[in-house]
């Protein structure tokens, strides 16, 4: 009993391990100039492209229903005209950057492992290596960057549609005056508020690329592990998203408040 | 020259390869038969830096190339055709980008050279008309010759073909084999292939070797070969032959 659990701990370690030379390999093709921007155009395209709609379509929906919750709510006490600044905060500071890292893991990151896991097992990440080419390079670098560039940009687009959501809620259910919700939101973001969103996004696509490229990567065991390593790369991306936002927002909230 | 020492492998604690040591010349064909699961592909993968020995040396060139760093293997490649069993070919890219793949990596021929030369060799696998398909709608052999052609287009000094004909019909085959025999020896590349197909080995081999249970049963000419009294050898070469 006990020798299966070490073996497994062990096992665990190791694969940790690996992932983290494997972000080494990455960053070192990075840093030492190595990147194919045409390559990484093509996929800030198509990631970009993949999630788009449904990131709008849900930060809509969440600006919608934070205004009317926030409108109900906000009523019993008499403050109506807060729903202007419950929305906008709750979409920079939190909601924005965590629903779109989800969506995105979930659409583009489920792609960046189910095509480089494809690759992997009809050898086509091997025959890369045949040609002398480094597939760190070619394959992993342009899907790594294009992760790390795309996402905090969609949160951005995420958090103005949620606040349209919001205001049209604002102004029609709750009916504000157009100019009071629109003088109440600007008053009410900090910088703080938007950059340490911006923070947390950027940390969030960094670690849902490592996750997807490095799944994908390693893939083995053919269709079925194509389907069973992408699986676990999104189920390991919503884990590492919430844990690190639990960690980043008690960083943020002690030295920025 | 590749001389490949005492090499080892086991594989999820399967042993796959067991001392295996031969040795092929400047400019030599040498091709490998042997069963179906034999190691063939293992050992093939050993002479590319793919799969790392756990005993043995593979001397390429005068260098141990089991002792290069990956970057030294990347470099050691540009000089190296492989085709893989089953193609490997970039299933996101189409016939003429996948050949003009390694063009474009390695040289810097101009969009109407690297034309010219994809064309060129398309032509040599007798391929017309593929050039904007994708892989995916191309049947296997078909996808082999598009694997061939893209382990060619660099004039390759060291050429290793993981059964170049399997999947092809007989006269594909053996067209193929004698375009091999004709492409290497213009070239002067070592070429190593493995292969079930005997009767084309025999044709265009320079040398013949045959692996059982992951060791080299014999080794040398087809005449030698032929004339080989053990058991498994007369048995697979009997049954091979029409
Ligand atoms: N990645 C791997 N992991 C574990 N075992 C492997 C691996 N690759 C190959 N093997 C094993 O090694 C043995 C030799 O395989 P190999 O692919 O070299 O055979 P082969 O001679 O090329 O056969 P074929 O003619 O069918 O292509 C097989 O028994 C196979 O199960
Ligand atoms: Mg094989």
């Amino acid at each position: 009993m006990n020798v299966v659990i070490v073996k497994n701990l062990m096992a665990r370690l190791n694969a940790m391990g690996e992932a983290v030379l494997f972000l080494g390999d990455v960053l070192k093709v990075i840093f030492s100039g190595r990147v194919r921007f045409s390559q990484v155009l093509m996929q800030m395209y198509y990631q970009g492209v993949q999630s788009v709609v449904i990131v709008i379509l849900a930060s809509m929906a969440s600006g919608v229903v934070l205004g009317l919750q926030g409108s109900a709510t906000l009523q019993r006490f008499g403050a109506r005209e807060f729903i202007a600044p419950l929305v906008a905060l709750s979409l920079l500071r939190e909601l924005g950057p965590v629903f779109t890292a989800f969506i995105y893991s979930g659409k583009s990151g489920a792609g960046i492992t189910a095509e480089l896991g494809t690759m992997n097992t009809h050898e086509q990440i091997q025959a890369t290596r045949a040609l002398g080419v480094d597939p760190i390079e070619f394959l992993v670098v342009p899907r790594f960057l294009a992760c790390v560039l795309v996402l905090p940009v969609l949160v951005i687009i995420a958090e103005l549609v949620g606040m349209l959501g919001g205001y049209i809620v604002g102004i029609t259910q709750a009916q504000l005056p157009s100019a009071i919700y629109i003088r109440q939101t600007m008053q009410s973001i900090h910088y703080v508020d938007f950059f340490s969103g911006l923070i947390k996004s950027v940390f969030f696509s960094v670690i849902v690329a490592w996750i997807c490229c490095y799944q994908g990567f390693f893939t083995s065991g053919g269709a079925l592990g194509v389907g069973r390593f992408t699986t676990r790369a999104v189920a390991y991306s919503y884990i590492a998203v919430l844990l690190s936002n639990v960690v980043l927002t008690m960083f943020i909230l002690t030295v920025w408040g | 020259m590749i001389k490949v020492n005492h090499l080892s492998k086991t594989l999820d604690d399967q042993k796959v390869l067991t001392d295996i040591s031969f040795q092929v010349s400047e400019g030599e064909i040498l091709i490998i038969l042997g069963p179906s699961g034999v190691g063939k592909t293992v050992l093939l993968k050993h002479l590319i830096g793919l799969l790392q020995p756990d005993q043995g040396s593979i001397v390429i060139n005068g260098k141990d190339i089991t002792k290069f760093s990956q970057q030294q293997q990347l470099a050691m490649r540009k000089d190296f055709g492989y085709l893989f069993q089953e193609g490997a070919l970039y299933d996101f890219m189409n016939v003429f980008e996948n050949v003009a793949f390694p063009l474009r990596e390695h040289t810097n021929f101009n969009a109407s050279k690297i034309r010219q030369r994809v064309q060129e060799v398309l032509d040599m696998v007798d391929l017309h008309q593929v050039e904007s398909k994708m892989p995916l709608e191309l049947s296997g052999g078909m996808k082999k010759r598009v694997g061939l052609a893209r382990a060619i287009v660099l004039s390759a000094k060291i050429l290793l073909c993981d059964e170049p004909t399997s999947g092809l019909d007989p006269i594909r085959s053996h067209d193929i084999s004698d375009l091999i025999r004709q492409v290497v020896k213009k070239i002067g590349a070592t070429t190593v292939i493995t292969s079930h197909d005997v009767i084309n080995a025999f044709r265009i081999a320079d040398r013949v070797a045959i692996l059982h249970e992951g060791r080299m049963e014999v080794m040398g000419t087809v005449q030698e070969v032929s004339s080989c009294q053990d058991a498994f050898v007369k048995e697979f070469l009997q049954l091979s032959k029409v």
